[in-house]
């Protein structure tokens, strides 16, 4: 019985012929690559973002917040994270609702349109929009008779960003509704629940993991939106930037503590975003 | 009555699951439906529910029609095999969710919820999530959940298929416990005839969507009227046999059937069920306390516990033609069990020889016993034996195809080349000039004709129509037979001529529909037309793809020409049952 420590407290089983020694070498082996490979890609970047904001102490770190351009630019993406989000929520719940539950025609093509965003490049995403509401899109002259804008203005810049982002919620639900099936809901109609009561007591609660999921990867995807906002934003100082457009012109400015200062607010960000998600989890588990 | 199904049928793309259902469930009665997977019994407990509409009849609980009312104003108790649990609700939430549906207080839930766990055994399991719960706490969790609002109905859908033996004859004996106490009906779906005998006050058994009967487990078992019940409900050996005067004639012996009397039309074949646990064996015939049947040889002697099976060659195996097809095998093995006292007074082995004896016979009700695949060549025969819908009736009616072979089949005044009787039912290839083969075969003493295209399928909806009182009684069993191994729906034509008086149609049909149901267990539509009665027999069965005839015949008098219009295009089936005028 050479059984390794290791090996024992992870309460295996060895199997018949198996080299204890061998079995060690290749598992540290495996652990060394992953680490290796996340510290390479991914730690690395991470810690130069902080490294280079704070290259010139904090003072400077704070002071680059301080700036009218970049606060707007802030204010812009949490407002446009704050729209997005719950419309694409709604929409998603709607689209996975109708697509698991149902039979209908056309419902394949339902499934690849909800794919499209993710399949094509965000800069035509954006451009689309363009062709359709810019000065010489379909809908163009009549905007302007109007006095409305959509590109380079807010509603442009929403709507780029629904556009790219509006598969994420779906796509999580799809499979996670298919799954669970239809009982839940058929006993609680035949206990005398009605349609909303069914949802919200329901299936609201039986997929709220795979929705809270969707709806946190939709936002940190709706906060880091660079191609398709590049393209409808018109990239107006103040106005019309979010956080990645401001990084990328303060970057070009040669103003890396700025840049630095904003991307690592945005990493913040995306790094609550994950620990809200852990959270909810965890307390979700735990009883009232 | 607390159920009332009237002609329920539910479709799914054209296919009837649930065939024109009737079926009256009394107050506080324990209901079982039975029957293998596909035959429609979880549609029709989800009809009862509400949760999927029917297309056609009506339902009632406790004499109010709800075919329109939404599952949730029903008030009823539903039960899911795979329980179907609130997964994010205690035990607590779950059981009171019909009541906080209701807007009740809370005082009143928990008291509620208190007498619900006791009644389910679950006394302090308030708290638990039901992932923490084995799968039969979670299904009795179920029941207290369904009966939490008093519905006036429960119904469980297979509510013990994923529990493991023990704790399902546990839970089996709660439920059973639990319906009592509170009176409440209940209707039970199951495709475990054990289960079905264990729990029922009656059984239902349904296959390919009907209904085929109802009745008392002991009643179905012992004396079952469709071949189908007879196979499904325990283990069945079918024969082959004939009534005569003395009895029912199994092979070369005479044995008396048990309840057998009224025979109808002289010396004929029948379909005899014998159960396994009424077979006897022993050394020689001498040593028989019961009647005797052939010598077999032993096969395979299985030890089962409680019993051992054994399975046994009859040694005369043409003389007698045993039906028995287990799983697919037509061997002519004898299926017989023996209690562990009969082992000790003979202990039997394979390749031994033994006299087989029996004790009790039970004869099928049912008119359709055996076919007989009639043509002018041997090669035309077998061909006709291998048509699909041939292949399939037999197949589905556990019984076996003889060939007769007929060289001058439908030339006139000449006689049978073979001196046997008709036996069973006949069947005619369809083709030009087979009204005349049909009506040769008829006059020579055929009695049930079935004239078959060589490409018609299983059909979707058979038309019955007799010409003639005096075929009324004989073509509704024969119709009420096939339909059971179908799954189609039944339309009787009732056909006014043009000349004819008005309102005698209409009793007719409605007669018709009555001794159908009371009779023959069978739900059939009704429609009225007017005209020649050929004529528009042609043109109703023109009228839809897959139908098929069903006529009762008296007088033969201008058969041929009368139904040349039917038989000749080769479109349809056609089963003509003839039977003399008295």
């Amino acid at each position: 019985m050479a059984a390794s420590p290791a090996g024992a407290l992870a309460g295996e089983d060895r199997r018949p012929g198996q080299h204890s020694w061998m079995h060690t070498i290749v598992r540290w082996l495996f652990i060394a690559t992953s680490l290796a490979f996340l510290a390479a890609v991914l730690l690395a970047p991470l810690a130069t973002v902080f490294v280079m904001a704070f290259a010139k102490g904090v003072d400077a770190y704070l002071h680059s917040f301080a700036d009218p351009d970049t606060a707007a630019a802030i204010r812009l993406t949490l407002l446009t994270a704050a729209v997005v989000v719950p419309v694409n929520t709604v929409f998603g719940l709607a689209a996975a609702w109708a697509i698991a539950k149902f039979e209908f025609r056309g419902k394949s093509v339902l499934i690849t349109l909800i794919d499209l965003p993710l399949a094509i490049s965000p800069v035509i995403s954006g451009m689309v929009f363009v062709l359709l509401f810019g000065l010489h899109g379909w809908f163009g002259v009549w905007l302007q008779e109007h006095d409305l804008s959509i590109v380079f203005a807010l509603p442009g810049i929403m709507l780029a960003t629904m556009f790219v982002t509006f598969p994420y919620v779906a796509r999580e639900l799809i499979p996670l509704m298919q799954q669970l099936g239809n009982d839940e809901e058929e006993a609680a109609i035949t206990l005398g629940a009605g349609g909303w009561m069914t949802f919200f007591r329901v299936t609201l609660p039986k997929v709220r993991w795979g929705l809270v999921y969707g709806m946190v990867l939709c936002n940190a995807r709706a906060m880091g939106e660079f191609g398709a906002v590049s393209v409808v934003s018109g990239h107006i100082r103040g106005l019309t930037n979010t956080m990645p457009l401001h990084i990328e012109i303060l970057y070009n400015e040669y103003n890396f503590v700025g840049a630095f200062a904003v991307a690592s607010l945005l990493t913040l960000l995306a790094a609550l975003t994950l620990i809200v998600k852990t959270l909810v989890e965890r307390t979700g588990y735990r009883r009232r | 009555m607390s159920i009332t199904l009237d002609q329920v049928t539910k479709h799914y793309g054209g296919v009837p699951v649930v065939n024109d259902v009737s079926l009256d469930i009394g107050d506080g009665e324990f209901f079982v439906l039975l029957g293998p997977s596909g035959s429609g019994k979880s549609t029709l407990l989800r009809a009862i529910a509400g949760l999927s509409g029917v297309d056609h009849g009506r339902i009632a609980l406790h004499g109010r029609d709800v075919t329109h009312v939404a599952a949730r104003k029903r008030g009823v108790g539903l039960v899911f095999q795979n329980y179907a649990l609130f997964r994010h609700m205690t035990v607590a939430e779950n059981i009171e969710f019909a009541l906080r549906v209701r807007h009740m207080r809370g005082k009143v839930r928990r008291a509620r919820r208190k007498e619900l766990l006791r009644l389910v055994a679950l006394e302090g399991m308030d708290e638990r999530l039901p992932a923490q719960l084995s799968g039969g706490q979670q299904q009795r969790v179920a029941v207290a959940r369904a009966l939490a609002h008093k519905p006036e109905v429960l119904l469980l859908d297979e509510p013990f298929g994923a529990l493991d033996a023990k704790i399902r004859e546990e839970l089996r004996r709660t439920i059973r416990q639990v319906q009592r106490e509170l009176g409440i009906s209940t209707v039970l779906v199951t495709h475990d005839q054990e289960e079905a005998f264990a729990m029922a006050d009656r059984i239902g058994i349904m296959n390919l969507g009907r209904l085929l009967e109802v009745g008392a487990p002991h009643e179905l078992y012992t004396a079952p009227a469709t071949r189908f019940v007879a196979t499904f409900l325990g283990a069945a050996n079918l024969f082959l046999a004939r009534r005569t005067p003395d009895g029912i004639q199994v092979g070369a012996s005479v044995v008396a059937a048990a309840g057998a009397a009224a025979g109808g039309r002289g010396e004929h074949e029948v379909v005899a069920v014998v159960r396994p646990e009424e077979v006897e064996v022993a050394p020689a015939r001498d040593d028989l306390a019961s009647g005797f049947l052939a010598r077999g040889v032993v096969e395979e002697v299985m030890f089962t516990g409680a019993l051992e099976r054994l399975r046994v060659r009859l040694e005369d195996g043409a003389a007698t033609p045993l039906l028995s097809f287990v799983d697919g095998d037509s061997t002519t093995a004898l299926q017989v069990t023996r209690t562990q006292h009969e082992q000790r007074g003979f202990a039997v082995h394979p390749g031994q020889s033994l006299a087989i004896g029996v004790r009790r016979v039970h004869v099928l009700p049912t008119p359709l016993s055996s076919f007989t695949a009639c043509a002018t060549s041997a090669a035309l025969a077998e061909a006709l034996v291998r048509q699909p819908l041939l292949a399939a009736l037999v197949a589905r009616m556990k019984t076996r195809v003889a060939v007769r072979v007929e060289p001058r089949l439908g030339v006139p005044d000449a006689p049978c080349e073979s001196a046997a009787d008709f036996v069973g039912t006949t069947v005619l290839a369809s083709q030009t000039d087979c009204a005349y083969r049909a009506e040769w075969l008829l006059r020579r003493g055929a009695q049930d004709l079935l004239v078959l295209p060589q490409q018609a399928a299983a059909p979707q909806r058979v038309l019955i129509h007799w010409m003639g009182e005096a075929v009324r009684g004989a073509t509704l069993a024969v119709s009420a037979s096939v339909l059971r191994h179908l799954s189609a729906e039944a339309v009787y034509v009732g056909i006014v001529p043009d000349d004819g008086a008005g309102g005698h149609g209409m009793r007719e049909l409605l007669d018709a529909r009555s001794e159908a149901k009371a009779a023959h267990g069978l739900e059939i539509r009704t429609e009225l037309r007017y005209g020649d009665v050929s004529q528009e027999l042609a043109r109703r069965l023109g009228a839809a793809p897959g139908q098929m005839l069903i006529v009762g015949v008296a007088d033969l008098a201008r058969f041929a020409e009368r139904f040349r219009a039917v038989l000749d295009s080769g479109q349809w089936p056609v089963l003509i049952v003839h039977r003399a005028a008295p």
